[in-house]
């Protein structure tokens, strides 16, 4: 009784740093949030900022402005994107450095790096890569003449500026993704793969019918993890494109690669409606809350046990 | 261009002399990078003067990142700073409930631009500015262009016509150094949407404005601008028009591959810093058929003391001592090369641009900046886009016509 006591106090000794800092910086704010997003709170010392209870009126003009409807259409479209082309290339680098290759070390901890580069000082990176580099490369290179022309930059058109901010969040991403790829990829066990050779399985056979299957837990994962920084996406977003350039959506000029957290951040900091604001980012949590379960309920039919 | 220097200067301690208040800290907040070293260095001696901290933080340059997104979190954590910025009107709504009145200050009788409201005096202003088309002096006359003649959209035409004509001769890439990128915003949408909202009128006639704002939109106004801004556009440099970014635009200008750049006097310290040595000044804008005589000059800017701060005394000294020590005057005019708005003040600024704002000023030819009657909201998320699609050649003058239309429309 008295050991069982002492065990229940380390327990919630050990938890308490945690457990604090959890509930002061995420279950208040969380729930404060929601409570704002129904009252017309502003943060400013206006002389009418009284904070009054609005109902669902922040809810309904958030779905009656353009420029949220076409952040949630973009961002679903870069999602996508960003999803596929993270995976793939993470798998097939994860791939290349559990082969026997060479240096697989050094390769391994050159493209994890980049996941330590912060967002923002990576998105100027790209921005000077795309808006000033590649020109050069054009007026270095004659046969590369077309980068040069002002039309062809990256940035300038919105289909493009898109794909930029796919290229950077996998640049950025994939190194993280294929991580675990390896870890899992290593936890398969060899003797599968030298029954396989003995039956006279090929490479491509091997890794259709046990690489996949058996790492299928980390495809949870990494699916997972990828959804949720892509439809979050924030900094890559302010730093490289801004927003920017701007597209036309129902008949209402507006920024072409606004991705939702951007929209959210403009409502509330530059349209100053930080109550509208909140209410898109709850409708933003509840939207991410059930896609995700969706897709860890699907990937996780299909892993296996052994 | 990371431009968000958010830095602090903390002098614990400090000798002690003399001054109305001793070792009080205040933190002041401000959005003009380009003179916060010059700040932090003029806090530092203030410091060893009075006694008191003075803390500056800096935020701007990008309208991604702005002062008053700054400020509302900062107000939402309680930590407000004790002096900050307000740019007119639409700020001041934004903060009435804290901004203190300043009336009785002795720096008020030096100045005839304070910011005031119902008779009361509230805000001190940062410094005159003023913009109009920046031109390098030395190749308008190789061309033989006559900087005087510019003051009407067709002198302007035949102007950039002629030099578009000279590219190689001049050795520039494009006659006219405009940036309309998505962090461009405030070139666009704030300073040149200004030559709709002021060019030709008197100064402080908000007649335009308030039309716009009841949604009347004056169509021969509206459409003799939109020439101007397809004339801007088609000469301008399209890799900077589309994504270049302030130091692009600028710097475009300052090595001499433009010969006009649309931007104020503040650019005087960029220019210095790229060694540019060529002769330049201020052109009116050419936005109306007719002539407009007169660039575009006010004080843009004010320091508000924030009436719920702890150390209210210290802030107005920081202020005070800003006017009428010589140490605060060497840092507004010297260090900063800002042009004061203090009668008192006697020297002047180096900067080639902001010495030609202070002769238009002295001649009387000024026009108002009335952009600041519209909302942050309306300038950044609503016109920006408009001139980034007209800029980027997705729409053309007529559409961009209907669409500035349309959003006065929604504005009623």
């Amino acid at each position: 009784m008295n050991k069982q006591r002492k065990t229940n106090l380390i327990f919630w000794l050990f938890l308490a740093p945690v457990l604090f800092t959890f509930i002061m910086v995420i279950v208040i704010p969380f729930f404060m949030g929601i409570f704002y997003s129904f009252t017309n709170w502003s943060s400013s010392a206006r002389a009418d900022s009284t904070l009054q209870f609005v109902g669902l009126a922040n809810f309904k003009n958030s779905f009656q402005d353009p420029s949220f409807i076409y952040s949630f259409i973009i961002t679903s479209l870069y999602t996508v994107l960003n999803v596929l082309f993270i995976n793939a290339v993470a798998l097939i680098l994860a791939l290349v450095v559990t082969s026997r290759l060479k240096l697989k070390n050094i390769y391994r901890v050159g493209f994890f790096i980049p996941n330590l580069i912060g967002g923002l000082v990576l998105g100027y990176i790209w921005q000077f890569i795309f808006n000033n580099a590649i020109p050069a490369l054009g007026n270095i290179i004659p046969v590369l003449d077309f980068l040069s022309n002002p039309d062809n930059l990256v940035l300038s058109k919105v289909g493009s500026s898109v794909t930029a901010l796919v290229i950077v969040g996998t640049w950025q991403y994939a190194g993280y993704i294929m991580m675990i790829y390896v870890a899992a990829i290593e936890g398969v066990p060899e003797s599968l793969f030298e029954a396989a050779t003995i039956d006279g399985a090929n490479e491509f056979q091997k890794f259709k019918n046990i690489t996949v299957p058996m790492v299928a837990q980390a495809f949870t994962i990494t699916m997972f993890l990828t959804l949720v920084q892509s439809f979050k996406q924030f900094d890559v977003n302010v730093s490289l494109t801004a927003g920017g350039p701007s597209a036309i959506f129902r008949g209402t000029p507006l920024f072409g690669t606004e991705l939702l957290s951007l929209n959210i951040y403009n409502t509330a900091f530059v349209k100053n409606m930080l109550a509208e604001g909140q209410a898109r980012a709850v409708v933003f949590f509840v939207v991410l809350v059930v896609i995700s379960v969706i897709q860890v309920s699907i990937n996780k039919k299909k892993e296996v046990e052994l | 261009m990371v431009m968000t220097a958010l830095t602090s200067l903390v002098f614990a301690g400090g000798n002690n002399e003399a001054g109305t208040s001793k070792g009080a800290t205040i933190t002041l907040m401000q959005n003009k990078p380009e003179i916060d070293g010059a700040l932090k260095d003029y806090a530092k001696i203030w410091n060893e003067k009075t006694g008191n901290t003075a803390v500056v933080k800096s935020v701007g340059g990008s309208s991604s990142i702005t002062l008053g997104q700054q400020l509302k979190a900062d107000y939402a954590a309680g930590d407000m700073p004790d002096i900050f910025i307000i740019a007119g009107i639409e700020d001041y709504k934004e903060w009435e409930g804290i901004i203190l009145d300043l009336s009785n200050e002795k720096w008020v009788k030096e100045t005839s631009v304070a910011f005031t409201k119902d008779g009361k005096v509230y805000g001190f202003p940062v410094a005159v500015e003023g913009w109009g088309m920046a031109y390098n002096a030395d190749m308008l006359s190789k061309a033989g262009i006559d900087p005087a003649s510019l003051d009407n959209y067709e002198a302007y035409r035949s102007a950039f016509e002629k030099l578009d004509s000279m590219k190689d001769k001049l050795g520039i890439d494009s006659v006219v150094s405009m940036a309309a990128g998505p962090e461009m915003g405030w070139v666009t949408a704030h300073h040149n949407f200004n030559s709709l909202l002021s060019n030709g009128l008197p100064y402080g006639d908000m007649s335009v404005v308030n039309q716009l704002l009841k949604g009347q939109v004056d169509m021969k106004r509206l459409n003799e601008y939109a020439d101007w801004v397809e004339l801007l556009f088609k000469y301008a440099d399209k890799a900077i028009l589309t994504t270049g970014n302030y130091d692009a635009q600028v710097g475009a200008f300052a090595t001499q591959k433009a010969a006009f750049l649309h931007q104020g006097n503040w650019v005087d310290p960029n220019i210095k810093a790229a060694n540019a040595t060529f002769k330049m000044a201020f052109a009116p804008h050419g936005s109306m058929h007719t002539a407009t005589d007169g660039i575009f000059v006010a004080a843009p800017s004010f320091y508000v003391i924030n009436s719920e701060s702890k150390n209210i005394e210290a802030a107005k000294q920081f202020l005070n001592d800003m006017v009428f020590t010589q140490e605060g005057q060497d840092f507004m005019v010297n260090k900063a090369g800002m042009i004061p708005a203090y009668s008192n003040v006697k020297l002047n600024p180096a900067g080639q641009l902001s010495k030609s704002v202070q002769q238009w000023a002295a001649e009387g030819k000024v026009y108002s900046w009335n952009q600041y009657n519209f909302t942050g909201d309306f300038r950044d998320l609503t016109l920006a886009p408009i001139y980034n699609q007209f800029a980027n050649g997705s729409i053309d003058k007529a559409k961009f016509i209907e669409l500035m239309k349309k959003a006065f429309e929604g504005l009623k």
